[in-house]
């Protein structure tokens, strides 16, 4: 099979995989090729608007496993490939200087054993950073259940790596990936925790220790496979952050692959909507000071739809609000609707030379359409008349939309 | 008086120092745009490096190091009254200092402030979207942003393409970025001085090796293979990849039946429900 072959069968099974930042180190080209930038390139976009930043790719889509939601589980009969690493490795560089990349991704199917697959991911990650002297970004995918001796190598090699939890529950995982297991996972991550925060410690003391994960780990949850609500789902990401400092929760709107009595059916379409809301209140989350209690609670497990996250908090605490802009700390202005963590440093900034009046909240990034029910401005209110939170509920959200009415 | 300089920007801080000690300046304009008037007589300012360097060290001093990069950036920009807009930002700064910058919303401010935005927004973008082709012993980049953003690139990609031979070309300016390669002597001096700007005015896309059409082959076909057709999402690619860069990138260069029909079909295969356009009727 020649390479392109192999390129076409191993990206399109990598597809699903939705982490792809570049960001949170900074590597130096120390006589090879390439470095890293902390604040990520993005290289492309394809057609479903995501963007490209690394070589998404798997090493071998021969899998043993056999998990419900995934294109790549054994009892599927679609073509097979597998790299071998030095191939990976120079499809890697030559994309990489022909900037086409930022690095490289590499995840894969697990291939005979966990610890098979494992030495082999290590094996590319080695030529590219020994042979290639490839300082570029690197993100590997930790295979659950390999020995922990392997993904420590590996993480001596790599800038980011992801045990991927998929479910939220450890019931929903059992129905879905029978082999795989949400403590077993949990380990993984722990253990890349401490390691992480070890070689830190020892960085501090000694400049020439090694650096392991530098870019801190991620993970991803499949949404909409199963019932779980988002409750249960944000709540889950919460711990994540706190318990294992994660840089990143990924979620991944289910696109159903495989006919299964346990999975949505075959035409479902993906819940994007649903995804896009996860991701706001993970932003929140993680910028804006929100707890997970906040946000979602067991009256109301999801999010409501027609509103973003942040407005539904702000509709459901009247209390709160107007929060004087010239006056509130950093942490109030950011409850704003309309208001994020660029404009809330903007108006700080200029309050030291001069007050902010309504007309230049716009000029200072603000949204003004969400914002104003919820400012005031040197004791002025910017909206005409103040309005109660179903009021400005049917503002922003109507009903139905608006339509143009026949003439007959 | 409107004072005319030669575009380049030891010319346009010579004017700005004509402005302080000779005579105000009513505006400065690039000798080459400027319409003469009835009502503002105009002159013609030579560039004197050395006047410049008085105003370069001064606006470093008086107000920051930041608002120095911040004028440098509205400098290289394509905005037709970007002169003016420095010559207003400068005057406040003086008056201000450091300060200046915490002005968000002041009228002499704020457009200094979008107008850097979009430029180093462009010199990012770019840092993604550029393509290198290897030509058989160097490599070889075309681009034509809206603004001259080629001085941005340089360091980034002398660090990251260290060991490569490279030209990054503006076209739209004729402008081009050399840089030569690793060489012992150049290995310890600051990556700023291993590239050099300048002008360029030579085609070399027709001359690409027909070894270099594999790995295209290659980018393309990852390209649309990454792509999920269930959350096919055009309006959202257009906004991350405007049109007018991809003439340039290797991945929107679909071979046969041509990229348009080829939207086409998959518009056809992956409907989406009608949206309601923002001022229909």
């Amino acid at each position: 099979m020649d390479i392109l072959a192999k390129l076409g069968i191993l990206a399109n099974a990598a597809k699903y995989d939705v982490s792809c930042a570049s960001s949170g180190v900074s590597r130096k080209n120390q006589g090879g090729i390439g470095n890293s930038k902390s604040f990520g390139i993005c290289h492309t976009w394809t057609s479903d608007g995501r963007c490209i930043s690394l070589l998404k790719i798997l090493l071998s889509n021969d899998c043993i496993y056999d998990c419900r939601y995934c294109v790549n589980r054994r009892s599927n009969d679609i073509p097979r490939a597998s790299f071998t690493p030095r191939e990976l490795a120079e499809l890697t560089i030559q994309f990489y200087r022909r900037n086409y990349i930022e690095g490289l991704f590499l995840s894969t199917a697990v291939e005979r054993s966990p610890d098979y697959t494992m030495e082999k991911m290590i094996t590319v990650l080695r030529l590219l950073r020994e042979d290639y002297e490839f300082n570029g970004y690197i993100h590997a995918k930790v295979i659950p259940g390999a020995d922990p001796l392997l993904v420590y190598s590996a993480g001596l090699l790599a800038d980011r790596m992801s045990v991927n939890i998929e479910q939220p529950t450890e019931e929903s995982l059992r129905l879905l990936a029978p082999q795989k297991s949400l403590p077993k996972m949990f380990a993984s991550m722990q253990q890349l925790k401490e390691e992480i925060q070890a070689h830190k410690e020892a960085r501090r003391r000694f400049r020439h220790a090694p650096r392991f994960v530098p870019a801190g780990q991620s993970t991803q949850m499949i949404i909409g496979a199963t019932p779980d609500s988002d409750l249960t789902i944000l709540r889950t990401t919460q711990t994540l952050y706190q318990k294992f400092g994660l840089k990143r929760v990924y979620y991944s709107a289910y696109v159903p692959v495989n006919q299964d009595s346990h999975l949505p059916a075959l035409t479902a379409s993906p819940p994007l909507l649903r995804e896009h809301r996860l991701y706001q209140s993970d932003w929140l989350m993680r910028f804006y000071h929100f707890k997970a209690e906040e946000l979602v609670d067991p009256q109301h497990p999801n999010l409501e739809t027609d509103i973003d996250p942040k407005m539904a908090w702000a509709l459901r605490h009247p209390e709160f609000f107007p929060v004087e802009v010239n006056r509130a700390s950093y942490e109030e202005l950011l409850r704003v609707p309309g208001i994020g963590p660029k404009s809330a440093r903007r108006i700080i900034s200029q309050r030291r030379v001069a007050a902010v009046s309504v007309d230049q909240l716009k000029k200072l990034g603000v949204v003004f359409k969400r914002a104003q029910y919820f400012v005031t401005c040197k004791g002025v209110c910017p909206a005409k008349k103040t309005l109660d939170p179903a009021a400005i509920r049917r503002i922003v959200a109507p009903e139905s939309p608006i339509t143009q009415l026949s003439l007959f | 008086m409107d004072y005319l300089y030669d575009g380049s920007f030891d010319g346009l801080l010579t004017c700005i120092y004509h402005h302080y000690y000779r005579e105000a300046a009513t505006g400065i304009y690039p000798q080459s745009f400027y319409q003469p008037n009835l009502l503002s007589p105009s002159m013609v300012v030579e560039t004197d490096p050395a006047l410049a360097d008085r105003v370069y060290r001064a606006i470093e001093e008086k107000i920051s190091a930041r608002a120095l990069e911040t004028v440098y950036h509205v400098y290289i920009s394509s905005a037709p009254d970007k002169e003016n807009l420095i010559l207003g930002y400068i005057g406040l700064g003086f008056k201000m200092g450091a300060k200046v910058d915490h002005y968000h919303s002041h009228p002499a401010v704020y457009p200094v402030h979008r107008l850097e935005r979009k430029v180093i927004g462009e010199a990012h973008r770019l840092l993604g979207l550029l393509r290198f082709a290897d030509m058989g012993g160097f490599l070889y980049a075309v681009m034509a942003p809206d603004h001259n953003v080629l001085p941005l690139l340089g360091d980034h990609f002398a660090e990251r393409l260290a060991g490569e031979r490279w030209i990054i070309h503006d076209k739209k300016r004729s402008l081009a970025i050399i840089y030569n390669g690793r060489d012992s002597s150049s290995c310890k001096s600051p990556v700023r001085s291993r590239w050099y700007i300048t002008d360029f005015s030579y085609n070399l896309e027709d001359n690409m090796p027909e070894s270099e059409r594999r790995w295209q082959r290659l980018w393309q076909t990852y390209f649309q293979k990454v792509s999920i057709e269930s959350r096919y999402n055009p309006r959202l690619q257009s906004r991350c990849v405007p049109h007018r860069y991809r003439r340039y990138l290797v991945e929107f260069q679909i071979p046969a039946p041509g990229h348009d029909s080829e939207t086409e079909d998959s518009r056809k295969r992956f409907p989406r429900t009608p949206s309601i356009p923002p001022h229909s009727g």
